[in-house]
């Protein structure tokens, strides 16, 4: 490749040929990576068309919206959204575009300017700036009104493009150390958490939105979106035309300036990483110092009992933090158990009894407990010799999951109950709450030894290849059995309800909470010697993939 | 196979060797067989391996060492066959097998987002050793095996030959009379290499026992008193190593010739096209 801007001489710009080998150069890995499987291809195409499918119906009803109250308001958001989208799309996809990372360059004689050229038409080739320029020129549509506002919308489309896709670059630019190292393809996993939870809140505001005059919703925000570039350029499409000269020109400019700065950056950012030498060379000047000076941390951790209790519940506490895949799942529970009852209260049909969600999703922690240790279980096989070994470990295992879920559920039938402002139900859902955490714990340690799968700790894939029929029937299976566990309780809680004796409802916390302990123990119990034998055999079920 | 004279004058003078001799072997394999799908991995395996020695198990790739030393640790259940340590039966009586051996297997991850010393502190507890106690022996391994400047970093961020003394500290942390290695100088470079040698070398010379599987012949001929070969999942020679060595030259001729394959390195007549002038 080098062969190409070498022949210039020293010092002269090789940039009328710089560009248009970066646009071959992106196409060239675009083919290749197609051509690699069938597959890949495949959904490649379908990626291709959902995004045309999706741009073209925005657009469609971004135009049918002309004219309608608020529109302004929606397309700036939308612009805002859309650079958030580009801003944040780098961190979570580091590996989606090889000339993305200007590291490969550096061997090449090539001066700034120029390949920063290059590298941004490059990056205006693919589906996403084709579906950001469908969005932008739909929004533009949508606010333009007479001939002012379409000249000035025939730039700020551009603009916006342009604005997005620098953006994304010097982000990618300035976070491709962090991307390239462990930490960095640690967060990436985490990735898929933030788009579920973003989800959610597109799903609260979509709703918001769907009600009679819901876009007013939005003239707060697009106020100070709309001075914000690149919605900045957009929100001067819709003041040239109520012919607001001044604004307009301060929102073009606003952009114009955004974008100078950008290049400016991601400029300043390309030469420093490609000039200073990398972690390769450089010996890591890791956070170590913050690891070994955790006296803190030591502290706390002095509070956990001694031996093997202790050992195991502060690795598996470290493990929820540190390991990707464990810290995922954590937020999961953590996140979803909470949000289920906030959303379902926000929406004004919430009942108490979606704060079960919150132990149901921690007792599922209890799940798969050896697979969570991938193959360096048989650290922990290595020293399992008796049934009470695999107890205490077991029972060491539950208790750290205990001392996060016990609060957390206590802190969620609280909140739940509070603010629906049904204080009569507290102990039940409270009492309810703790046995179905028991009786998950108890079929976790069974279902964890009976049925353990392997979890793959690079990609998005939580169960080992070959092993979902398994990972599946242990969860849904096990969720059934704990809620069959829990029955007697829910059958006491009818009974008094339906007897009429709701004197005696305050008893069904301290029953359940003992109701829960029990079950939990007599499930380790029974689960710790078939750990003890079956030792081998969930060795080699979670260490595949 | 005869008795070879240097190499045995140095075993002889070994500490241990009546004791072995006499004493009750650190391993006993008795019929062990593993099959995975139609492929046989071990094919019936009778050894005994005396105690107080530094042994070697050969063999090529695929040979079965692994799956003989995952059997003998007690990872791996076999089909069929019974393996003894130090007299116990590893299946029958865990308890007495499990503190009595260190395991450093290969291919199986470590805790590797637990810092060195996190994870050494662990795996003392695990054993059953006091806090005190183990956070004493963790430092002074750490200490002796290069590893203190990078005790605080996470294992997932350590080189090979980091993991691999990590693995080894972990493993010798309850000080147990066998060590079991699976390639411990697998990808390591020479200067850890040299610190693994010399620990394991202190540890033998108090009578301990050390079992590493390796193909580099170089490093058990000269790391080694006793050696295994193991071809296709069956042992090909046991015993001391001038024994097994017999008439060859070095331990490499003799362990090609003992998996047969001692005449595709002869085949070179097939080749002759290969180099020269001709084309």
């Amino acid at each position: 490749m080098s062969a190409g801007f070498a022949p210039g001489a020293p010092g002269q710009s090789p940039s009328p040929a710089l560009t248009p080998l970066f646009v071959r150069l992106k196409l060239a890995l675009l083919r290749n990576g197609l051509r690699r499987s069938p597959g890949r291809a495949a959904a490649y195409v379908a990626s291709i068309l959902v995004g045309v499918v999706c741009a073209a119906g925005a657009t469609t009803s971004l135009v049918l919206l002309r004219g309608v109250a608020h529109v302004d308001a929606l397309a700036v958001l939308l612009t805002g959204f859309l650079t958030l989208g580009w801003a944040v799309m780098p961190l979570f996809f580091p590996s989606g575009d090889e000339t993305l990372d200007p590291t490969r360059l550096v061997m090449l004689p090539l001066r700034p300017r120029p390949l920063i050229v290059a590298l941004l038409t490059a990056s205006l080739v693919g589906i996403g700036p084709f579906v950001t320029l469908a969005l932008a020129t739909g929004a533009a549509v949508a606010v333009a009104d007479g001939t002012a506002a379409t000249v000035v919308a025939v730039c700020a489309v551009p603009l916006v493009v342009l604005v997005c896709v620098a953006l994304a670059r010097a982000v990618a630019t300035a976070s491709i150390r962090l991307l390239t190292s462990r930490r960095g393809r640690d967060l990436a996993v985490l990735g898929g958490l933030f788009v579920a939870l973003g989800g959610q809140v597109v799903n609260i505001a979509a709703q918001k939105l769907g009600r009679p005059d819901g876009l007013s919703v939005l003239e707060p925000v697009g106020e100070v979106l709309r001075w914000v570039p690149p919605a900045s350029a957009m929100s001067a499409v819709a003041d040239a035309g109520r012919g607001a000269w001044g604004r307009a020109a301060v929102g073009l400019a606003l952009t114009v300036l955004a974008l100078v700065l950008l290049l400016w950056w991601w400029q300043r950012m390309l030469t420093t990483l490609m000039t200073s030498p990398d972690a390769s060379t450089l010996q890591p000047v890791e956070k170590d110092g913050g690891r070994a000076a955790k006296g803190g941390a030591r502290g706390l951790a002095r509070l956990l009992p001694d031996g093997r209790t202790g050992a195991v519940m502060l690795r598996t506490l470290r493990y929820a933090w540190r390991d990707p895949k464990s810290k995922m799942s954590w937020a999961t529970s953590l996140g979803v158990g909470l949000l289920v009852p906030v959303v379902y209260a926000a929406q004004g049909n919430g009942t108490v009894y979606t704060a079960f969600v919150a132990p149901a999703l921690l007792g599922m922690q209890m799940y798969n407990q050896f697979g969570q240790d991938t193959s360096a279980f048989w650290m922990v096989a290595a020293t399992l010799a008796t049934p009470r070994d695999a107890y205490r470990e077991l029972r060491a295992r539950a208790l750290a999951l205990c001392l996060v879920a016990v609060p957390y559920v206590t802190l969620v039938v609280v909140g739940t109950v509070a603010f629906l402002g049904a204080w009569s139900s507290l102990v039940e859902i409270y009492g309810l709450s703790l046995a179905l955490l028991g009786a998950l714990v108890a079929t976790g340690a069974l279902t964890s030894t009976l049925f353990p799968y392997s979890i793959p700790s690079d990609g998005n894939k939580n169960i080992g290849p070959g092993q979902a029929s398994i990972a599946w029937f242990s969860l849904f299976g096990g969720l059934l059995a704990g809620t069959v566990l829990s029955a007697p309780l829910l059958a006491l809680t009818l009974w008094l309800h339906l007897a009429g004796h709701h004197g005696l409802l305050w008893i069904l916390l301290p029953v359940g909470a003992v109701y829960g302990t029990a079950m939990a123990q007599v499930g380790l119990r029974i689960a710790a010697p078939v750990v003890v034998r079956r030792v081998p055999e969930i060795l080699t079920a979670v260490r595949k993939g | 196979m005869t008795n070879g004279t240097e190499k045995s004058g140095e075993t002889v003078a070994a500490p241990s060797k009546d004791g072995a001799s006499e004493g009750v072997p650190a391993v006993q394999i008795r019929g062990l067989t593993k099959r995975f799908g139609t492929q046989t991995a071990v094919a019936g395996i009778d050894l005994t391996l005396p105690a107080g020695r530094f042994i070697g198990l050969v063999g090529p790739n695929g040979a079965g060492k692994t799956t003989t030393l995952s059997m003998v640790t007690g990872l791996l259940r076999p089909d069929s066959g019974e393996v003894r340590i130090g007299g116990h039966d590893v299946w029958r009586d865990p308890v007495a097998v499990k503190s009595r051996i260190g395991v450093l297997p290969e291919g199986l991850r470590l805790f590797e987002r637990l810092s060195g010393r996190e994870l050494l502190g662990y795996m003392g507890r695990l054993r059953g050793l006091t806090g005190t106690e183990t956070d004493k022996r963790a430092d002074q391994l750490l200490d002796i095996l290069g590893l203190s400047g990078a005790q605080y970093k996470l294992v997932v961020d350590y080189s090979t030959g980091m993991r691999k003394k990590i693995g080894l500290a972990a493993a010798l942390l309850h000080n147990p009379e066998i060590l079991f290695l699976d390639e411990p100088f697998e990808g390591v470079d020479p200067v850890s290499a040299q610190t693994i040698r010399g620990v394991l070398e202190r540890y033998t010379s108090s009578g301990a026992t050390v079992i590493f599987s390796s193909h580099v012949m170089e490093l058990v001929e000269s790391l080694c008193d006793w050696v295994a070969v193991i071809a296709a999942g069956r042992i090909r020679a046991d015993g001391p190593i001038a024994e097994v060595r017999g008439d060859a030259p070095s331990l490499q001729e003799a362990f090609l010739e003992l998996v047969g394959a001692g005449h595709r390195t002869r085949a070179g007549q097939n080749l002759d096209w290969l180099g020269g002038g001709s084309r």
